[in-house]
């Protein structure tokens, strides 16, 4: 019993930790935001694309966008291969060829992104270049990379969604004539939706949140006038102006505006995928 | 074109008899029917009998070729279905399940409407028109005996439904593809005695007109709606006879055995 | 069981109706191999950089202080940040009893902060640590920051790992009389152990390919000391460096087989998480 008042204590500890550590780390971000939104208000920034910091303009517009628009795009090509890695893996093989294949996306999964950066600057920007005669860097490259970086957790999750249908309703299906193909479309994918919806909201933060291997292929120019010319996402800009703007210096508090949006719409993400695993259950 | 295929069909009520020659059936390593031989009458009621893990499940999952989706099985022998060679290589899957209908242990209602229920598998077999699909639903449900209960909430989800309500919604979406075969792994099995008491009146109304095989626990059961019963014990057929006969004048012992409740 | 006779037949399922399936297995098959054509450029372009002096040596352009920062970052962070999250994921799921609304709260919030991204967290690490507190650039700030990525993601495998034990049997400890700390330390962590050391594999080697946070915190020097406040640029930062900033005609190359070093010490840490949980499983 005295063990028992004693782990209880040390449990409780580690759970205000937890708790006073990111309440702190979210109240650093709002103090710093908070300083920029009382000098430069809190919509000009977000609907201006004047970004030069150092003479005291601080357009984001841009970098929404380019997060929005690079997002999107990978979303959009990751799809496909994981609407095929999802079905494969789920309902095509079985057993231990079926574990195997987990194992090997798995691999994937863990493979760092700076690898994926590598790989986009390596064949994906020298392949624009030449396709089209622009530098290579851009959007377009940040979205194929990011696609292809994103398609094993994606698709990790969307074989589980669909492995997760219950065999009844399969056989259900299969039983009233319906082929497999037909299974499939009117049966298994409807009721691996809500699941699917999840990993698809995991896959959107995933997108959102990544630096790095965007930072190496996007460019880095504070504009979006093409997806074939260098622009920026927030978190790439993050990345190069914090070399530009340390700490105490006037552009600073910029970066923490930018992140706590960044934090915000993580917080929407993850409030969308409680309420779909709410949905799932009820 | 299905459409029409679809209702001549129906027109020309053709039933079905089953012939089973030889029959041998394994997971892998492990056999689960071995030498099964029989043959049923078109129209005809036969109840599968037999204790747990006898192959029952196993030996209705051949006729409607469900036993595909176990990727190790193997088969030998010969099934065929009226026209159809059940356990041929280049057999229509398709349309030998929409002839021979299936109804689970579990009701497995799909997480739709009851509409979209019974109307699944029309549509994926071609039914395109609306007024045709309320018609092929409204006669299933009533065929079931489900229509009183729940015309006017065809738009409510299946889950809504009470366990027996489920069971007859299941019956219904078996019919709505006009088969002439059902098959019924333990329909009754986890539901209330006034439920049950339905579904076995369902079987007694459609004998004649469906070909049947019912699988149960339940021994009054079998001796109330069947007109043959077979015996399976380790995989094997051990006896099968009119359900009179078998009831009350068992040739194998071990029928004897299973029947009086001496089994261990 | 007898022996399985030779004339058996396999029932194949039809060709019919299964077109989509076939194209979808095309497109995955598809999709592996374009996985796979990141991972066979790296490795063709790191052979001849991949040399004895380059991995051991001590000379310009060796690794070696690159790998021992690594292995100190991750190490270090997971010693920090590992115990805090099954600490937390423990009473989390063992201790708080109520289903309510403030339980949500936490979950969702947790969560957001396993979703944040990377670089938020390098700077809010440079904001307070570096800025407030003078911490050096270092290996230990570095430590610090990942400490901070792995943690929620920790407390979220630990609490999956958890609740995936039935309840029935936290109830038939208790029936018992075994204490709550008694059923956790005998019967709960016993078994949720394989799992949980399997997905600290998993996020170990996502920290050792991490680079957005440690950019600022670690810093991009790296030279050979025993120090966890020297500076402590780990391989993907190296690696990340060298690709978007390296000069000289051999950086390339040694950028590539940085990264391959790098890839050998994640499917290092997989396949040894994933031996050791199965023994754990067996014993
Ligand atoms: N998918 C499968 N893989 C391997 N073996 C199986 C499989 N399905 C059934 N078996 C085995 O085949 C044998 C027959 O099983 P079957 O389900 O046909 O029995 P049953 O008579 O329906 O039993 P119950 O009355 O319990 O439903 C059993 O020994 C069972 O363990
Ligand atoms: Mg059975």
């Amino acid at each position: 019993m005295r063990a028992d008042r004693w782990a209880q204590g040390i449990f409780q500890a580690a759970f205000g930790l937890f708790i006073a550590v990111w309440t702190v780390f979210l109240a650093v971000i709002a103090v710093g935001a908070w300083h920029f939104v009382v000098i430069n208000g809190w919509i000009t920034p977000l609907l201006s694309t004047h970004w030069s910091p150092l003479a005291g303009h601080y357009g984001m517009l841009a970098f929404i966008l380019g997060s929005i628009t690079v997002t999107a795009l990978a979303l959009i090509l990751a799809a496909p291969w994981v609407l095929a890695l999802a079905v494969a893996g789920g309902r095509i093989l079985r057993g231990t060829m079926q574990q195997t294949f987990i194992q090997l996306l798995t691999v994937f999964v863990a493979v760092p992104s700076v690898i994926y950066g590598w790989w986009g600057l390596t064949i994906i920007v020298p392949l624009v270049r030449r396709l089209s005669g622009t530098s290579g860097f851009g959007p377009l490259s940040a979205g194929v990379v990011l696609a292809l970086m994103i398609v094993p957790t994606f698709s990790i999750m969307a074989l589980h969604a669909v492995r997760q249908v219950p065999s009844a309703l399969v056989e259900g299906s299969l039983a009233l004539g319906a082929t497999d193909d037909q299974t499939l479309w009117h049966m298994v994918l409807p009721s691996a939706w809500p699941a699917l919806a999840q990993a698809f909201l995991v896959a959107v933060g995933r997108a959102l949140g990544e630096t790095i291997a965007v930072q190496m292929v996007i460019g880095g120019q504070s504009r979006l006038t093409s997806l074939l010319k260098p622009s920026a996402t927030l978190t790439s800009q993050l990345l190069t102006d914090l070399a530009l703007m340390p700490p105490k210096t006037p552009g600073h508090d910029a970066l923490d505006f930018m992140a706590i949006w960044l934090v915000l719409l993580m917080a929407v993400l993850v409030g969308l995928q409680y309420r779909m695993r709410r949905g799932l259950r009820g | 074109m299905v459409e029409k295929r679809l209702t001549k069909r129906e027109g020309v009520s053709t039933i079905l008899d089953i012939r089973v020659q030889e029959l041998e059936v394994w997971y892998g390593p492990a056999k689960a029917l071995e030498n099964v031989s029989l043959h049923l009458e078109q129209g005809a009621v036969l109840a599968l009998i037999g204790p747990s893990g006898c192959g029952k499940s196993t030996f209705l999952r051949v006729l409607n070729r469900m036993i595909d989706q176990v990727p190790t099985v193997r088969v030998k022998g010969s099934v065929h279905i009226g026209a159809f060679n059940v356990l041929d290589d280049d057999i229509d899957v398709t349309a030998l399940r929409r002839t021979v209908g299936m109804v689970f242990q579990q009701p497995n209602p799909f997480p739709m409407t009851i509409f979209d229920n019974v109307a699944y598998g029309p549509r994926l077999a071609g039914v395109r028109s609306a007024t045709k699909l309320r018609q092929i639903v409204e006669d299933s449900l009533k065929k079931s005996a489900l229509w009183d209960e729940v015309r006017g909430k065809l738009r409510r989800s299946a889950m809504t439904l009470s366990g027996g309500q489920q069971q007859r919604l299941c019956m219904a979406r078996a019919l709505a593809v006009h088969p002439h075969v059902l098959l019924l792994d333990e329909p009754t099995a986890s539901l209330d005695p006034v439920s049950t008491a339905k579904i076995e009146e369902l079987i007694v109304q459609f004998k004649g007109r469906y070909t049947m095989v019912i699988v149960t626990h339940n021994l009054q059961q079998a001796a109330r709606v069947s007109d043959l019963v077979a015996f399976f014990e380790q995989g094997h057929l051990v006896e099968m006879g009119p359900t009179h006969d078998i009831f009350t004048a068992p040739q194998e012992r071990r029928t004897e055995e299973f029947l009086t409740g001496r089994f261990e | 069981m007898n022996e399985q006779p030779l004339n058996l037949k396999r029932l194949h399922p039809t060709r019919h109706g299964r077109t989509a399936h076939g194209l979808l297995a095309a497109l995955a098959i598809v999709a592996l191999l374009l996985l796979l054509s990141v991972l066979l450029p790296l490795v063709w372009e790191a052979l001849p950089a991949l040399t004895a002096p380059f991995l051991w040596g001590k000379g310009q352009g060796a690794i070696g202080p690159e790998v021992l920062n690594t292995l100190s970052l991750v190490g270090g962070s997971e010693l920090l940040s590992f115990p805090l999250a099954l600490l937390v994921g423990l009473y989390r799921v063992e201790w708080v009893k109520s289903q309510g609304p403030l339980l949500r709260v936490f979950d969702q919030f947790a969560t957001t902060m396993l979703s944040v991204p990377s670089i938020v967290i390098g700077l809010v690490v440079v904001d307070v640590a570096i800025a407030r507190w003078h911490w050096p650039v270092s290996t230990m700030t570095g430590i610090v920051a990942l400490a901070l990525m792995n943690w929620p993601l920790s407390v979220a495998y630990v609490v999956e790992a958890l609740q995936q034990i039935p309840g029935r049997y936290r109830e038939g400890s208790w029936a018992l009389g075994a204490s709550r700390w008694q059923t956790v330390r005998y019967l709960i962590l016993p078994l949720a152990w394989p799992q949980m050391v399997e997905q600290a594999g998993l996020a170990t080697a996502r920290l050792m390919g991490e680079t957005a946070v440690l950019i600022y915190t670690a810093g991009v020097n790296a030279a050979v000391h025993w120090s966890l406040w020297g500076p402590g640029e780990s391989l993907a930062v190296h690696l990340w460096l060298l690709r978007t900033e390296g000069v000289g005609q051999n950086a390339q190359a040694q950028a590539a087989a940085t990264g391959v070093v790098l890839l050998a010490f994640v499917v290092l840490v997989l396949w040894g998480s994933k031996r050791m949980a199965q023994w754990l499983k067996n014993a």
